[in-house]
C-alpha cells in the first residue's frame, strides 16, 4: 500500500506528464483507470489555460486559440505552477514564449506577453498608499540623497525592442488601421505600468528616465541612482512619480552606508 | 507567523436561508440592484490581491452576509499545509470578515506543484490523520472552526478502506469542524461509483451540518455507453438533486444553502431563481421542524 506522499507524488507525475504509474492505484472497471485520471487533467490543463489567457489577453488574440492552448499545455507541462495562487505562477509563461521555438516568428511575441503580465499585475497588486512627499520635505539634503524608495506593488517596468504599447492597445482593441500603422522599427521602446483609479495605466518614459525608475524602484539609493542614469532631470522624474504614486514608502540609509533607517513602511 | 485576531469588523450570521455564489460578471448587478438573497458566497483565492475586485466585495459585504469558500489550501496533501497561502487566506478573512469559512476534503498540491483540481483523497487512517492535522492547523491560525466540503470524484483508489462518509463524520468529530454538504456532490459521486446517496446523507452528523451547496451537473458519454457524471457547475440543479436536497433538509432541518454556477455563468435573474426554488424547500422544513417542536 503506497503511502500518501507517495500516492501524491505518482498522480502528480500521471496528471501532468501522462505517467502510467498514476493508473495502477485507481480502480479500473467499465470506466478505466486511465479515462477516470484523464477527466482531472482535462479540468487541470482547462483551467491553466483559462487563467493563462485572462493574464495574457493579447497574446491570446495575436496567436489565437490553438496555438495558445498548445502553447500552454507545452508549458504547464514543463513547469506545473507551484502555488494555488496563480499570480505567481503566470510571469514565467513570458519567459516560456521568448524561448518557444514555434513562437520565434512573431519576434515582438515576447515583449507583448510582458506587457500583458505587468498590466494583469497592475490590476490585481495588493492596495497600498502613495506616499506622502511632504515627508520627504522633513530629511535634510544628506539624508536625502540616502533615501531608499519602497514603489507600489503595481508598478511594474518593461523593456521591448519592439513598439508593444502600440500592439497592446491596437489588438485589444482589434483596430486593424491601428495595427497596419505600426512601424515595427519604432523601438526599443521603455514602459512605466501602473494601476490608477483601478485601472491599467501604461506611460513611455524616456530611457534615462526609465532606467532611473527602474533604480529607484529596486531600492537603491537616491543620489546612486541619479549618477548612474546619466542625463536626466532627477528632480521632475521624481515629482512625476511622487505625484502619480509610484512610491508609497521609503527609508533612509544611516550614513556610511549601514543599514537603512525604517521612516515609513 | 502571528495568528489572526479576532475579526476587525462585525459580520452578520449567514441565516438558514438560500444564498447565490458571487461571480466576477454579477458584480455590479449584485451592487446596484440589491438581488433578494439571503447572503452571498466567494472564491477566497479570488479576492487575494488588491484593486477593483476587492473593492467590489468590501462594498457588497455592507448589504449581504458572506461566505469564503476556498479552493487552494490543499487540506489533504501529506506535505505541509503552504503557511504564504494559509497567511493570505488570514489577510482576506480579516478583511471580509464572512460568517464561514470553509474548504474542501481533497488534495492540490504533491511536491511544491500545484494541480489546479479538487483531487480525492484514498480513504485510509493516514489520509484521516493528515486531514485533521491540517484542519486543526488551519482552525487555529484562523481561530474560528471551519466547515469542511465533500468533494464529487470521478475516480477510487485500490486500497482506500473508510466510506467517504464515515472519513468526512471523523474529520468533524476529530477537528470541531463543521461539513459543508454539497448534495450535488453527494449525488454525482454515489453515481459514479454506486454509491447509495440517502445512506451517505444518514451517516453525517447532523449537528455538524453548517452549510449545503447546490449546483448542476452534466452526463458525459464515454467509450463503451458508459456515462460519467461530471460536477461542472453550468447548468441548474438536476431533479434527482432537489429531490435529495429535501431528503437533507429533512434530516439536517433548515440549513444555509448556496447555489454554485461556475461555467456558462448566466444572467443573475437565474441564480436568482434557483436560490428561490432553493427557498421554498427551506420554508417547508421551517414549518415542519416549528411542528416538530410544538409536539
Amino acid at each position: 500500500m503506497p503511502t500518501l506522499r507517495e500516492l501524491q507524488h505518482d498522480i502528480a507525475r500521471g496528471l501532468i506528464a501522462r505517467d502510467a504509474v498514476a493508473a495502477a492505484h485507481v480502480v479500473s472497471d467499465e470506466i478505466a483507470a486511465a479515462a477516470r485520471l484523464a477527466v482531472y487533467r482535462n479540468t487541470i490543463v482547462a483551467g491553466l489555460i483559462t487563467a493563462l489567457r485572462l493574464s495574457y489577453p493579447a497574446v491570446h488574440r495575436l496567436v489565437g486559440a490553438a496555438f495558445f492552448e498548445s502553447a500552454a499545455q507545452v508549458f504547464l507541462e514543463a513547469q506545473p505552477p507551484r502555488s494555488a495562487c496563480l499570480d505567481d505562477y503566470d510571469p514565467a509563461f513570458a519567459d516560456f514564449l521568448d524561448k518557444f521555438a514555434a513562437a520565434a516568428a512573431i519576434p515582438y511575441l515576447a515583449g507583448v506577453a510582458r506587457l500583458d503580465w505587468a498590466v494583469s499585475r497592475a490590476l490585481h497588486a495588493p492596495d497600498a498608499d502613495a506616499l506622502d512627499p511632504a515627508r520627504l520635505g522633513a530629511l535634510d539634503a544628506a539624508e536625502q540623497r540616502r533615501i531608499r524608495f519602497v514603489p507600489h506593488p503595481s508598478v511594474g517596468l518593461v523593456r521591448a525592442d519592439h513598439p508593444v504599447d502600440a500592439i497592446w492597445r491596437a489588438v485589444l482593441a482589434q483596430d486593424e488601421a491601428a495595427m497596419a500603422a505600426i512601424d515595427l522599427g519604432d523601438g526599443p521602446v521603455f514602459l512605466l505600468v501602473q494601476r490608477r483609479n483601478g485601472d491599467s495605466e501604461i506611460s513611455r518614459l524616456a530611457p534615462a528616465t526609465w532606467h532611473l525608475t527602474a533604480s529607484l524602484c529596486a531600492g537603491r539609493p537616491l543620489q546612486d541612482a541619479i549618477e548612474a542614469a546619466g542625463d536626466v532631470d532627477a528632480v521632475a522624474v521624481l515629482a512625476t512619480h511622487l505625484i502619480n504614486g509610484v512610491f508609497t514608502a521609503f527609508a533612509v540609509d544611516e550614513a556610511g552606508g549601514r543599514q537603512p533607517r525604517e521612516i515609513s513602511l | 507567523m502571528p495568528p489572526f485576531a479576532a475579526a476587525r469588523t462585525e459580520c452578520s450570521p449567514i441565516p438558514a436561508r438560500a444564498g447565490v455564489g458571487l461571480r466576477f460578471p454579477h458584480h455590479r448587478a449584485v451592487a446596484e440592484t440589491r438581488p433578494d438573497v439571503a447572503w452571498l458566497e466567494v472564491h477566497t483565492e479570488n479576492y487575494l490581491g488588491g484593486g477593483t475586485t476587492p473593492a467590489w466585495l468590501d462594498a457588497i459585504r455592507r448589504d449581504y452576509p458572506i461566505a469564503c469558500h476556498g479552493v487552494g489550501l490543499s487540506l489533504g496533501s501529506a506535505e505541509d499545509l503552504d503557511r504564504a497561502h494559509l497567511a493570505r487566506i488570514g489577510h482576506a478573512v480579516e478583511r471580509f470578515a464572512p460568517a464561514l469559512v470553509s474548504e474542501h476534503l481533497s488534495w492540490s498540491v504533491a511536491g511544491g506543484r500545484y494541480l489546479a483540481d479538487l483531487l480525492p483523497l484514498p480513504m485510509t487512517e493516514e489520509a484521516l490523520a493528515v486531514v485533521c492535522r491540517h484542519v486543526d492547523e488551519t482552525q487555529n491560525f484562523l481561530r474560528r472552526p471551519i466547515l469542511v466540503e465533500n468533494p464529487s470524484t470521478y475516480l477510487r483508489y485500490r486500497h482506500s478502506a473508510i466510506p467517504e462518509w464515515e472519513f468526512l463524520a471523523a474529520v468533524a468529530d476529530r477537528t470541531g469542524c463543521g461539513i459543508l454538504c454539497d448534495v450535488n456532490n453527494i449525488y454525482v459521486s454515489a453515481q459514479n461509483h454506486g454509491w447509495d446517496a440517502s445512506a451517505y446523507l444518514a451517516a453525517l452528523p447532523p449537528a455538524a451540518i453548517g452549510e449545503i451547496h447546490l449546483a448542476g451537473h452534466t452526463v458525459r458519454r464515454l467509450e463503451g455507453g458508459v456515462t460519467l457524471r461530471i460536477d461542472d457547475h453550468g447548468s441548474r440543479v438536476a431533479p434527482a438533486v432537489w429531490a435529495l436536497y429535501a431528503e437533507a433538509l429533512g434530516r439536517f432541518g433548515p440549513v444555509p444553502t448556496l447555489i454554485e454556477w461556475d461555467t456558462a455563468i448566466p444572467p443573475l435573474e437565474t441564480l436568482v431563481d434557483e436560490a428561490r426554488r432553493a427557498q421554498v424547500l427551506l420554508d417547508q422544513a421551517a414549518e415542519k421542524a416549528g411542528h416538530a417542536d410544538a409536539a
